[in-house]
């Protein structure tokens, strides 16, 4: 095993001699090599990509991001539609999930008893583990008929004047896909938002509450304070996550060709459109701006995502003081 | 800290008119809090109590041996469970070495400058979009030669790589500095020391890495819909080609209109649910006692 | 106890390897020859059905078919990631050319239903193509709209909203249904024309045959396009047509026998087989929505064999499983281009 005594016969005794162990030079290399293969692996992607989609960024410029339409039969498409649903979903299921998570983040930090909060923790962590086709099967089949036949209806009785809850309610439409893009984003930011508020150092909380602020008081001026960084790393990511989520929203959403602007019309998002007409293009030139629906749905993925990591290492540094 | 009787009289605290409304602030905010932590738990009860009572009524024996139906007749998810399990464990295959060796690289060879830069990678490849993977697998690979499993698997194996090295490189960076600096005084090589001591120290973080990511990638349907989504309805073991999966095979049966295959929908959900849940209750049972081990140690 | 755990899963993970290192083999050396993949339309669906396992035992032929829409038919042969692909919707120009040597040979003939979900209704809904025109351009919006009661003068149709479905994805029967739309309204003509994927004003999509009658079913008061055979296997209600003779028609056998009776004696390219809105001379029960399937096959390919054995079954015996799903036997005519077009698939030098 260990490797007393020179043997100058031996292979690799000539570089040994010299400090320079073949073994350690081979296995530095391939792990080496295979670091340089992820790098690559994301470059390739990012690659492969932007070039498929390149006829369609050639043809239609920049401005295919923010021009609504989707014609086969004339062949000129935009994104608008999938952008415009893409962002309502996500940032509405972001307005839900957010004060949502933060509060059983809280409940399973500060308020119930360890006994309590292990099982729920588990169990708050095991809807993370539903995979996305099962809730879309879900979504389909039992909540988007209870949100058409009893939720929206609701929403109308007293919201009915405004144009978002306005017009028929339907089982497929942006609302049902942003509330079952909430579920998805619960358990994840709160997760992060668990392990923030468990971490949150246990002197500044006592040191607060000792200058008389009730508990609520001390999490809100402390707690959150402290945190706020890392939970709006949390919610970035979540966004991220709701952003890239395809095939739950495809099952639910209802592959609208434009939009409306009641949330129970009927929509479409970056994801849900790909999956539903990638394989089945009519012409090379839908089938390449399907692919630019592709790429701009990576670029805010990224976006999002380096946000996100970019917040929690700038406040990383300086959380380092405490 | 004892509780004093709330009654102002005896309040010997600082006399703020508003205590009592704090008091209530407070209470609201908890109930508040306690509310979430019911919904959320309700929530879940609610998709998996429906997928249970749905699911359990149409398992039978048929429906495990039985391939995927043609049209109008009834069948089971034999083949499609057949395809997963060949699916994942190709992936596995091809995730966890690839995985292990670029965060040996990261912990062990790597300065802290470029240790970052990968970190940083590692974490852009984890937030791309599973479908964004599924067009990439496609383009680069499915073009020209067709659908197979191996592709699937590729497919899955790139979602599964940021997991598994990232997990990995923390547990590695826990494993203490001076096991590996005894080691080396003893004249170990530095690539024995890591394989033989770090490694094996790590390896209950790096198992609950790697079931983690198996969990996850194990109900991933977007990647399998561009690279093994064209099946035969038939159980088959033949990689080359494109096999049935049980995402899938979900996917195609909530859109059906046929009560029994939205019936076998609910079933494969329920299978699928309980192997995920299986796997992440073991990640935990595993990183709880790798945390006992390492905290009496 | 981690060491016996890392055991097994090594174990696991080695059995795995050899398995599919024992079948990789094994495949490549037997059925690759005999197993022929394709997909595609999801309208011929249940009669393709009944064709694979008869294949098979005549032949020793093992079919893969997958239902993804005519599109990915049509884009799955021209990348020859398949080896067959089928679609309702035959190849424009363009596609022809992408497809570099391609053959589009008709194998199935059937009608487009118009299912709907309106229960408890006291009879069934008659339309004709202006008003489904307008349905799906949403400028009827509602079931007891004057065009509709003036074609049902004795329904009492409830003032339900409807739900026009449409096909999310690359669909041949969206190419029949906007082929008659199309044919009957000049506005929607103009504003949405005839393609396997076109942009719909209005209403929901859903993936597949399947996926359309699926919202169908459970949305009250939706209405679709889909191949007769669905229709009647989840039970829903389908709408009767009227024809340009005036009479309301069913997308049963004899509507689609009297529909392709003006077909030209020699057929010598798809085009002659648009048979949408046919002229009053086809006859009275003539239904208005019918269409032709096709197989695309490579005119060069190394299971050339298969191919022309598997279709020539299909478009001979393959047709009398079509009846009972409500698929016409083709005619005589149509048979004869089918044989000229098969001829020209030839093994792979």
């Amino acid at each position: 095993m260990t490797s007393v005594g020179y043997d100058p016969a031996a292979p690799g005794a000539e570089l040994e001699r010299r400090g320079i162990r073949l073994g350690d030079v081979l296995f530095q290399g391939v792990a080496l090599a295979a670091s340089v293969a992820a790098t690559a692996l994301l470059g390739l992607i990012a690659y492969q990509v932007f070039s498929d989609a390149w006829p369609a960024i050639e043809q239609f410029g920049l401005s295919f991001v923010w021009t609504e339409a989707w014609d086969p039969v004339k062949d000129t498409y935009g994104a608008l539609t999938f952008v415009y649903g893409t962002v309502v979903t996500s940032i509405i299921a972001l307005l839900l999930a957010t004060p949502l998570s933060i509060a059983i983040a809280l409940f399973l930090t500060e308020i119930a008893p360890r006994r309590v909060a292990a099982p729920i923790a588990t169990l708050v962590e095991l809807l993370a583990a539903v995979p996305s086709v099962v809730l879309g099967l879900w979504g389909i089949l039992v909540f988007g008929p209870w949100v058409r036949d009893t939720l929206e209806p609701w929403l109308q009785s007293f919201l009915g004047w405004c144009p978002l809850f306005s017009g028929e309610p339907s089982q497929a439409g942006m609302l049902p896909a942003a509330l079952v893009l909430t579920i998805m984003i619960i358990p994840i930011t709160s997760a992060i938002c668990r392990e923030l508020f468990s971490r949150t150092p246990r002197d500044l909380m006592d040191g607060a509450m000792a200058l008389g602020s009730t508990r609520w008081e001390a999490i809100r001026g402390v707690m959150f304070a402290y945190a706020a960084p890392g939970i709006a790393a949390a919610v970035l990511l979540g966004l991220g996550r709701a952003f890239g989520e395809a095939i739950a929203v495809n099952q639910v959403i209802g592959g609208a060709n434009s939009i409306h602007i009641s949330l129970f019309a009927p929509a479409d998002s970056l994801g849900s459109r790909i999956a539903a007409q990638y394989q089945g293009a009519t012409s090379a030139l839908q089938a390449s701006s399907i692919l630019y629906l592709g790429a701009i749905l990576m670029v805010i993925s990224l976006v999002t995502n380096v946000l996100a990591q970019v917040i929690v290492r700038r406040f990383e540094r300086s959380r380092r003081a405490y | 800290m004892t509780t004093i009787p709330s009654d102002d009289r005896y309040d010997i605290t600082v006399r703020s008119a508003g205590l009592r409304r704090r008091k209530l602030t407070e209470k609201a905010y908890a109930g508040l809090a306690v509310a979430s932590a019911v919904i959320a738990v309700a929530i879940l009860a609610l998709v998996l109590g429906t997928v249970i009572h749905r699911g359990l009524s149409a398992l039978s024996l048929d429906f495990f041996t039985k391939p995927r139906p043609l049209f109008g007749q009834a069948g089971g998810i034999a083949d499609a469970l057949v395809g997963s399990a060949l699916i994942v464990g190709m992936a596995m295959v091809m995730a966890i070495p690839f995985s292990i060796l670029v965060a040996i690289f990261m912990s062990e060879y790597a300065g802290p400058r470029l240790s970052v830069a990968l970190r940083i990678v590692l974490d852009v490849l984890n937030g791309v979009p599973a479908i964004v993977v599924g067009i990439f697998v496609f383009g680069l690979l499915v073009v020209g030669r067709g659908q197979s499993a191996i592709f699937g698997a590729f497919s899955l194996a790139v979602l599964m790589l940021p997991m598994v090295a990232r997990a990995t490189q923390e547990v590695l960076e826990i494993v203490p500095r001076s096991l590996r600096e005894a080691s080396l005084a003893l004249g170990v090589t530095r690539w024995r020391t890591t394989v033989s001591i770090v490694l094996p120290t790590a390896i209950g973080g790096i198992l609950t890495g790697v079931v983690i990511a198996v969990a996850r990638v194990a109900g991933e349907t977007a990647p399998l819909l561009f690279t093994s989504s064209i099946a035969a309805n038939q159980v088959s073991t033949d990689v080359t080609h494109a096999l049935p999966t049980l995402p899938v095979s979900i996917f195609v049966f909530s859109e059906s209109p046929d009560p029994n295959e939205q019936a076998m929908g609910w079933a494969a959900a329920l299978v699928l649910i309980l192997f995920v849940l299986v796997l992440n209750i073991v990640a935990k049972v595993v990183a709880a006692r790798q945390r006992r081990r390492s905290e009496g140690a | 106890m981690k060491r016996a755990a890392l055991a097994t899963f090594a174990l696991v993970v080695a059995l795995a390897l050899a398995a599919v290192a024992g079948q990789a083999q094994a495949s490549s050396s037997a059925a690759k020859d005999t197993q022929l993949v394709g997909t595609g339309a999801t309208f011929p669906f249940p009669l393709i059905s009944k064709w694979i396992p008869e294949v098979g035992k005549a032949y020793g032929i093992n079919i893969t078919y997958s239902p993804t829409g005519s599109g990915a038919g049509i884009a799955g042969i021209t990348a020859r990631t398949v080896d067959f692909g089928a679609s309702d919707a035959p190849l424009s120009d363009q596609q022809l050319t992408d497809c570099k040597g391609c053959v589009v040979i008709p194998w199935a003939l059937a009608a487009v239903s118009i299912p709907y979900n309106l229960p408890g209704l006291n009879g069934r809904v008659h339309l004709n193509g202006a008003t489904l025109a307008n349905i799906y351009l949403g400028t009827i919006t509602s079931w007891n709209d004057r065009a509709i009661k003036k074609l049902n003068p004795k329904l009492s149709l409830p003032d339900t909203k409807i739900t026009p479905v449409y096909r999310s994805d690359g669909s041949g029967t969206t190419f029949a249904y906007t082929a008659y739309l199309s044919a009957v309204s000049k506005q929607f003509s103009s504003r949405v024309g005839n393609n396997t994927s076109v942009n719909f004003p209005t209403g929901v999509g859903a993936r597949g045959s399947s996926g359309v009658a699926g919202v169908v079913k459970s949305t009250p008061g939706a209405l679709t396009y889909v191949d007769a055979a669905y229709s009647i296997q989840n039970k829903l209600q389908f709408a009767m047509i009227q024809n340009r003779a005036g009479r309301f028609t069913t997308p049963g056998l004899r509507g689609i026998t009297q529909a392709v009776s003006t077909l030209p004696k020699k057929i010598t390219s798809p085009a002659q087989l648009k048979i949408v809105d046919p002229p009053k001379a086809a006859g009275p029960l003539a239904y208005p929505i019918s269409t032709f399937t096709y197989v695309i096959l490579p005119t060069s390919s190394a299971k050339a064999a298969e191919l022309r054995k598997f279709v020539y079954w299909a478009v001979t015996q393959g047709q009398k499983f079509g009846p009972p799903l409500f698929f016409v036997p083709l005619p005589t005519s149509v048979k004869a281009y089918a044989y000229r077009e098969l001829a020209k698939v030839k093994v792979a030098a």
